[in-house]
């Protein structure tokens, strides 16, 4: 296992203390980077801090200091400090809403100082997410997946073989459902209330990708492989009925009830949902991560990954890309995931993490299904966030709903879009 | 028939407190429920098990009660200076005629029709210059100017409708001018300026989005900040620990009302001119 150790990163911070100990003799003492941290669990939040003290025991001329903020309004404060010129020096955010900041010129390009481990280290799906105009513009760090948690009890009653292959492909998905469904039982829930990022983000597997060009040049098609998943969930909400439909208009964490209290068989999910399972489901209930889904162009789904960035005006962009450097390490990487109980975004930090957690097959399932992320169009669009708000998202939910159909659901998307890019 | 408009009197009443008061019920339901009662189906006010978890958690984390006590400095600082501010101010709005009254309501109308989300850009600029960003006195500031149109708005209301009979008839007995504002005017106005300093305490209480962009350090963060960091990425919430954590948050809003609430007394100037 090809491993990037925190010694290493600590070799390179002493060599980063020299031109450290210049801003330092200016200042009269220590570089101070402000991290601007969003991580929000108990677990994820020790293990931030830790890494972060480690950091600071052994470069005691670059000192890190956490400010933690919260998830909800970051892209507005974050908008008032570029502007105001008050950003930290390190961003935690998301690729899909970090590309516009760099467009607009906010961060520090990181290509130079990205070392050849790390890169080498970060699937090329994923870092091909964090890479504007050629530019690398954050260190990824930690990704999700949609996965299907299932009730194995509820599998096996019904006479479906739990499935225990690479992948599973939607249409034995839609199968186990139907044979789950029976009287009030569903075979499925799928909290689809924001339906956009889910259809959008597994489309690869179906072959599709929405928009072609990037930036305010990107056009948008909806052909057969954008329609193939809205459709198919739809066939399976209103035909086959194996989905519990009070579901499609519920969040994620809603949809969970129903599956603890055995009344749909199967649910999809972010794969950070394996920890609240784990914790809130009843005991009795035997559940499982089923393999990552497969469609007629393969397991793919969009990566979209938790990052680190720098602020282009930060006094210490070196510095700061090395404490990333650091900071990414393997069992630093591993260790936040962990916690966090989301897929690490580099490969040897997966393996660190699989070895980690002793061969746990639910664990096994989640780290696999990272290996099909990749990096997808709409990340890079201009006006993908506006569509998304005020077309994308009421169109889909008109389409589950039965308002409209799917050639109505096809000229909306792409009337809208062109309403939007005007 | 008569005899049952007193039950249906109280029955009405009953509706609409259980309908005031059922969130509230709820939040302190969801406080005491394990995550695992929180995420099954079966709906209950009372929790099947107690649990006290979830205040543990919300204490632990965050640092809620020293954002409550920033929110509590924050909202009572802005609360009387409001109030400082608009009581002389919507009096003479009140009393005064002419150009100056027409500019003084448009002002107040105008200033109402802007998003926070245009204003806050240059306002954090122009603090930043003053060395206030990322300060609590920063955000009484901010709290105040927001605040005082409405308040301004709300207590000319009040002044008018004190009659000016009263000031001129204790005039007549000889009562100077800072007297009669002093003895008459500004009792007249105690319910008005209990109703004016509670919104301005709960609007600065609960404001999330100057707060949220203004403060950068933890150890400024107001309430609505550190509530919301219970609410996480993904879609993620501490649901047990948000609700403790706003169970706590509205003890000293309810505080405050109560001992506001004696102040809201309405009808003294019942009588008080004849004719």
């Amino acid at each position: 296992m090809k491993t990037r150790t925190a010694p290493a990163a600590a070799l390179s911070a002493a060599v980063l203390a020299l031109p450290a100990c210049g801003d330092a003799g200016e200042s009269g003492g220590p570089v101070t980077l402000e991290f601007q941290s969003l991580s929000d669990q108990p677990a994820a939040i020790e293990a931030t801090e830790s890494i972060v003290a480690s950091w600071n025991e052994a470069n005691p001329d670059v000192q890190v200091e956490i400010v933690p903020a919260g998830w909800e309004g970051i892209h507005d404060k974050l908008i008032t400090q570029f502007n105001g010129g008050a950003a930290p020096d390190i961003i935690h955010y998301e690729a899909a809403e970090l590309v516009p900041f760099a467009r607009d010129g906010y961060l520090a390009d990181l290509s130079e100082h990205m070392s050849e481990d790390a890169r080498a280290d970060i699937p090329d799906g994923v870092q091909d997410a964090v890479t504007v105009d050629g530019e690398v513009i954050a260190y990824p760090t930690e990704l999700q997946s949609y996965v299907v948690f299932a009730n194995r009890g509820m599998l096996e009653d019904a006479g479906v073989e739990v499935p225990d292959g690479d992948t599973m492909t939607w249409q034995e998905l839609r199968e186990a459902a139907a044979d789950t469904t029976t009287g009030d039982q569903h075979g499925l829930g799928w909290g689809l209330s924001s339906p956009t990022a889910a259809f959008m983000s597994m489309a690869p597997a179906f072959g599709g990708d929405f928009f072609e060009g990037t930036g305010a040049d990107a056009d948008l098609a909806v052909g057969e492989g954008e329609m193939a998943l809205p459709e198919l969930v739809g066939t399976m909400a209103h035909e086959d009925g194996s989905i519990l439909p009070v579901t499609l208009t519920q969040d994620g964490a809603e949809t969970l009830a129903p599956f603890y209290s055995e009344e749909i068989a199967m649910t999809v999910q972010g794969s950070f949902q394996a920890a609240n399972i784990a914790a809130d489901a009843p005991d009795d209930l035997d559940w499982v991560v089923l393999p990552p889904l497969e469609g007629p162009a393969g397991p793919a789904q969009t990566a979209n990954p938790q990052t680190l960035s720098v602020d282009v005006d930060s006094e210490h962009v070196e510095e700061s890309a090395e404490f990333l450097e650091y900071f990414t390490s393997t069992e630093n990487l591993a260790e936040l995931n962990e916690a966090d109980s989301l897929i690490p975004a580099t490969e040897s930090a997966r393996e660190a993490m699989g070895a980690s957690l002793g061969g746990d097959e639910t664990w096994e399932t989640l780290l696999e299904s990272g290996e099909h992320l990749e990096s997808s169009p709409f990340l890079f669009v201009d006006g993908y966030a506006q569509w998304k708000e005020t077309v994308a998202t009421p169109a889909y939910q008109r389409f589950l709903a039965q308002e409209i159909d799917a050639d109505e659901l096809r000229d909306e998307l792409e009337s809208g879009w062109e309403q939007t890019t005007e | 028939m008569r005899h049952l408009v007193r039950p249906a009197q109280y029955a009405a009443l009953a509706c609409y407190i259980v309908f005031l008061g059922f969130p509230l019920l709820w939040l302190l339901s969801a406080s005491v429920k394990s995550s695992v009662e929180l995420n099954s189906l079966t709906v209950s006010l009372l929790p099947s098990e107690w649990s006290w978890d979830n205040y543990t958690r919300a204490l632990a984390r965050q640092g809620l009660l020293r954002s409550m006590w920033n929110s509590a400095v924050v909202a009572l600082s802005t609360t009387a200076l409001v109030i400082l501010t608009a009581l002389p101010a919507s009096y003479v709005l009140a009393r005064i005629k002419g150009a100056v009254r027409v500019a003084g309501v448009g002002w107040i109308l105008i200033s109402q029709v802007f998003p926070v989300i245009l204003v806050i850009l240059p306002l954090f600029l122009v603090l930043r210059t003053l060395g206030l960003t990322d300060s609590l006195l920063g955000l009484v500031l901010v709290h105040t100017t927001y605040t005082l149109p409405f308040a301004l708005w709300m207590l000319q209301g009040y002044v008018s409708a004190v009659p000016v009979a009263l000031e001129e008839a204790a005039e007549v007995d000889g009562a100077g001018r800072p007297a009669v504002l002093r003895l008459i005017v500004l009792p007249l106005l105690a319910p008005g300026v209990a109703a004016t300093a509670m919104f301005a305490f709960v609007s600065s209480w609960n404001e999330f989005f100057f707060a949220l962009v203004l403060l950068q350090s933890p150890e400024n963060y107001t309430l609505p900040i550190t509530l919301k960091m219970f609410i996480g990425g993904e879609g993620k919430v501490a649901l047990g620990p948000l609700a403790a954590g706003s169970v706590l948050a509205a003890i000293p809003s309810i505080v405050f009302f109560s001992l506001m609430q004696r102040k809201l007394a309405s009808g003294l100037m019942a009588g008080a001119v004849k004719g």
